[in-house]
């Protein structure tokens, strides 16, 4: 059922370039990147358990990635972008990882923060290599040896550039549904349930979160140089902390407990964004004020609430 | 020919308290061995040493001829033991069929397969249920384990034990929390289980005499962090000296047959 | 060897300062179990009160020599939101620490545009009113007497607080709770006062912390978010719920800024990062923590 309605929204998605302007087009990109972003990092909250502060590290990696490799050394083919920025994203995940999958709760929060910062602090100070605050630009990379160049910028994004996401978002889902059904996934749920009991049971738990971590990494990558592909600038404030809270953000407004909630988070995220810029200088405050909305009366976020009342539906209409 | 289970004069001191001091036992395949003793006696500690939980300060425990100290749980399952706690612990969140495909999968090579729906997996599903069957629990096998009975998730702690398939497993009061009723029928399911399934030993932490009367085919008594007793059931008994010590005055009620 | 004690001086400065907010953090998280991510906004809100009530003050005529006590004071009255916020925070108490995150993470952005509304985007500060306390000798170094007197209120308020928590009962009856939340419930203790107080001191720390470093620089819109992960740092290093810990970090966490920033400026913050990453390698509860997992 749940797969069915995914499938319909996927085509809708597909077909918004046809139905939407160009702007509203283009604010559709970085939720589809957040959603790739997000999918990893829900991997980690909600089937692992482990809150991650410090996700937004994976994202810069992914941005500045597309950034050197296609303004610093020329690599133009966007295949060969994503597996490098996401391979040197995972590079960095594991030694972090086995570092913090040792530690649980707020710890493993604080540690990933703490990981985060100081990649940012990197990318803030040292100028000559990462070019400080500005940060580095990214150059329109060829898509399956395609360059476009008979395109402007605009439509690059809303046309090729776009189809491309969105079949990149749905491999990335298949491959995440996959896995959150296999044997692996079934372990992480259990250590998230029960850490003691899982190892009792035979699962090796940190390694087990060691990969999950890892995972995270990649997806946050490759939701990372599409972002900057799409601004056309990788710059630190990527890295910053409050990213990653966005990041959490985003994951429980749509529903950690649900596969599609990091979806749905990201595309209601982004558009609510958009409307309160547009509403009023003080986005942030309502931002929290929601935040807060949900933290307190709809923990299950947007997916948990049509959930319910889908079972209500139900229930209500006669078998 | 080589124990199963053995410790070898170990001790465990924790500062300047000695938990245990010159314990040896060893126990065989098709031994149902029970640990008896007051609280406080070391018991626990025994129990933590002979599953590898923790190191001994001093002598050695071996799981089949090899050296187990401190190698922790999840090597423990793997090597063939496994252990079934008193406190219920469960996976809330998950069903009874989860929960034992969690042990079931760990056992098996597949627990790094990222590709295939654990779902769709017909050796692992045939397996969960006949566990699941072997405790009355195969109706339940859709139902979230938060939201079974107490009995119910007793019973399903001790399955997860059993789904993986271990050589010898270590019961640590299993019949606490249920009714005098139903002590006798949970033990004779799991000792008539642990026969069919191929679990060579039982090593059982009891406070419930009758029921370590019926069913050990050894009684070991732990006083003050050393072995008072090693018998069978029989002589166990027999010894007004052993049963004042760790019974009370009555001795419990033997099955026809023995002494 | 002027050059050293610069940096020792100023460190201890900075160092004084975040002892106060970590103070603040480590209360409420040893008593609480929330670690709140809104420390820094509380920080920067002591800091924009500060300065409004000592132009106010200074508009209406007082003299320049009182603007310390205005500030201590303006900390302390803003820092009377405390219970109001944690009223707030009842709402996710016995629930997952990552909902407990989130809330405290909407208040750093509530109050950023809080902040904001009332002071306006642009930094503000108090000019030369630090020099009205002159100068002191220290060596060949010409320190300003404010940044003495900060570090002396701020030994002042340690050792107040740790003779609070040891010899007053209020203090027994918070680090009862701190140890065991239902055995004080059990003894009769009224945790909901208890925790409404540790919360409302624990933002004061913050809120007078933010206050007094003031004079010396200027309040920003990036105080609250770029405060948290220095204090963040501190409370690792020192172990998280320990307030000896929260003194011991803060002492190394400020010292080695102000070496970083004189000796090698690229490494300002990241020599910190490296040392939080250190710690808790080698030592995960922080120099005086408990241990985890």
């Amino acid at each position: 059922m749940r797969i069915a309605a995914a499938l319909v929204a996927l085509a809708a998605v597909a077909v918004l370039p046809n139905v939407l302007s160009p702007y509203h087009v283009t604010l559709v990109l970085p939720a589809l990147a957040y959603s790739i972003a997000l999918l990893g990092f829900n991997l980690l909250f909600g089937y692992t358990g482990l809150l991650s502060f410090g996700h937004a590290l994976f994202v810069a990696i992914g941005g500045y990635g597309a950034a050197v490799l296609s303004s610093k050394l020329g690599l133009r083919s966007f295949e060969a972008i994503l597996a490098l920025s996401a391979g040197a994203s995972v590079a960095v995940a594991i030694p972090i990882g086995l570092l913090a999958v040792r530690y649980v709760k707020i710890f493993f929060g604080i540690l990933t923060l703490a990981f985060g910062m100081l990649f940012h602090s990197f990318l803030f100070k040292f100028y000559d290599l990462t070019g400080g605050d500005t940060g580095i630009r990214v150059l329109r990379p060829s898509l399956l040896g395609r360059a476009y160049e008979d395109l402007d910028k605009t439509t690059w994004l809303v046309g090729p550039f776009y189809y491309y996401c969105v079949a990149l978002l749905a491999i990335l889902a298949f491959v995440m549904w996959r896995l959150v059904h296999s044997p692996f996934g079934l372990h992480l749920v259990a250590t998230r349930e029960n850490r003691r009991k899982a190892e009792y049971l035979g699962v090796r738990v940190r390694f087990f979160r060691l990969i999950a971590f890892s995972i995270s990494a990649f997806y946050g990558a490759i939701g990372g140089a599409i972002l900057a592909v799409n601004t056309g600038q990788a710059d630190p404030e990527l890295a910053y902390w409050t990213h990653s809270g966005e990041l959490v953000f985003m994951t429980v407004l749509g529903g950690f407990g649900n596969f599609f909630g990091p979806v749905v988070g990201a595309f209601s995220f982004i558009f609510l964004k958009d409307q309160l810029v547009g509403l009023t200088q003080y986005w942030r405050f309502w931002l929290g004020a929601i935040l807060i909305l949900l933290v307190v009366l709809f923990p299950r976020g947007l997916s948990g609430l049509t959930e319910r009342m889908w079972a209500r539906l139900h229930r209500s209409t006669p078998s | 020919m080589s124990a199963l289970v053995e410790a070898i004069g170990v001790g465990k001191r924790y500062g300047d308290f000695a938990a245990l001091d010159g314990v040896s036992l060893a126990i065989e395949a098709g031994e149902l061995v029970s640990i008896v003793g007051p609280n406080g006696a070391g018991k626990t500690t025994l129990v933590n040493l002979l599953t590898g939980l923790v190191p001994p300060t001093s002598g050695q425990v071996r799981f089949k001829g090899e050296d187990i100290a401190g190698i922790g749980p999840v090597m423990l399952a793997k090597r063939g033991m496994a252990r079934a706690f008193q406190l219920v612990h469960i996976f809330p969140e998950l069903t009874v069929a989860q929960t034992l495909a969690v042990a079931v999968v760990s056992q098996s090579s597949k627990a790094l397969r990222f590709f295939t729906a654990v779902a769709d997996d017909a050796a692992v599903n045939s397996r969960v249920r006949e566990v699941a069957a072997i405790f009355g629990l195969e109706g339940k096998l859709g139902t979230p384990s938060r939201l079974l009975s107490q009995g119910e998730k007793k019973l399903l702690d001790i399955a997860s034990a059993f789904a993986l398939s271990p050589e010898v497993i270590l019961l640590d009061e299993p019949t606490s929390g249920v009714s005098s009723a139903d002590k006798h029928g949970l033990m004779k399911n799991v000792v008539d289980a642990a026969r069919r399934a191929g679990v060579r030993s039982i090593i059982l932490v009891e406070h419930d005499m009758d029921l370590v009367a019926e069913y050990s085919t050894r009684i070991v008594a732990i006083q003050a962090g050393r072995i008072l007793a090693d018998r069978a059931p029989a002589e166990f008994f027999s010894d007004p000296g052993i049963v004042a010590a760790i019974v009370g005055k009555r001795p419990p009620r033997m099955p026809p047959g023995a002494s | 060897m002027t050059a050293f004690l610069d940096v020792v001086i100023g460190g201890v400065f900075h160092a004084a300062v975040l002892f106060l907010v970590a103070a603040g953090l480590q209360l409420v998280f040893g008593v609480q179990k929330i670690v709140n991510l809104a420390c820094g906004s509380f920080y920067a809100l002591g800091a924009y009160f500060g300065i409004s009530a000592v132009s106010w003050c200074l508009a209406r005529g007082m003299p320049p020599a009182y603007f310390l006590p205005v500030l201590i004071v303006a900390g302390i009255l803003v820092g009377l939101i405390g219970p109001f916020i944690e009223a707030l925070l009842l709402t996710v108490y016995q629930r997952d620490e990552a909902f407990q995150l989130l809330l405290t993470f909407a208040l750093v952005l509530m109050f950023q545009d809080v902040l904001r509304f009332f002071w306006g985007a642009d930094p503000q500060q108090l000019g030369d009113l630090v020099m009205t306390y002159g100068r002191v000798k220290v060596g060949a170094l010409q320190v300003p007497t404010y940044n003495l007197l900060v570090i002396a209120a701020s030994v002042v308020i340690a050792a107040g607080l740790g003779a609070f928590l040891q010899k007053t009962r209020f203090g027994r009856i918070l680090r009862a709770t701190a140890e065991n939340r239902e055995m004080s419930l059990a003894l009769g203790v009224n945790v909901r006062w208890v925790y409404a107080s540790v919360f409302t001191l624990g933002t004061m720390l913050g809120t007078v912390g933010g206050a007094l470093v003031v004079p010396t620089a200027a309040a920003s819109l990036d105080m609250p978010v770029e405060l948290v992960v220095e204090a963040f740092a501190v409370v690792v290093i020192g172990g998280l719920g320990s307030m000896r810990g929260a003194l011991a970090g803060a002492l190394v966490v400020g010292l080695l800024r102000a070496a970083a920033i004189s000796w090698y400026s690229e490494l300002e913050m990241l020599a910190i990062y490296l040392v939080v990453i250190g710690v808790l390698v080698l030592r995960p509860g922080g120099l005086f923590g408990r241990p985890l997992e």
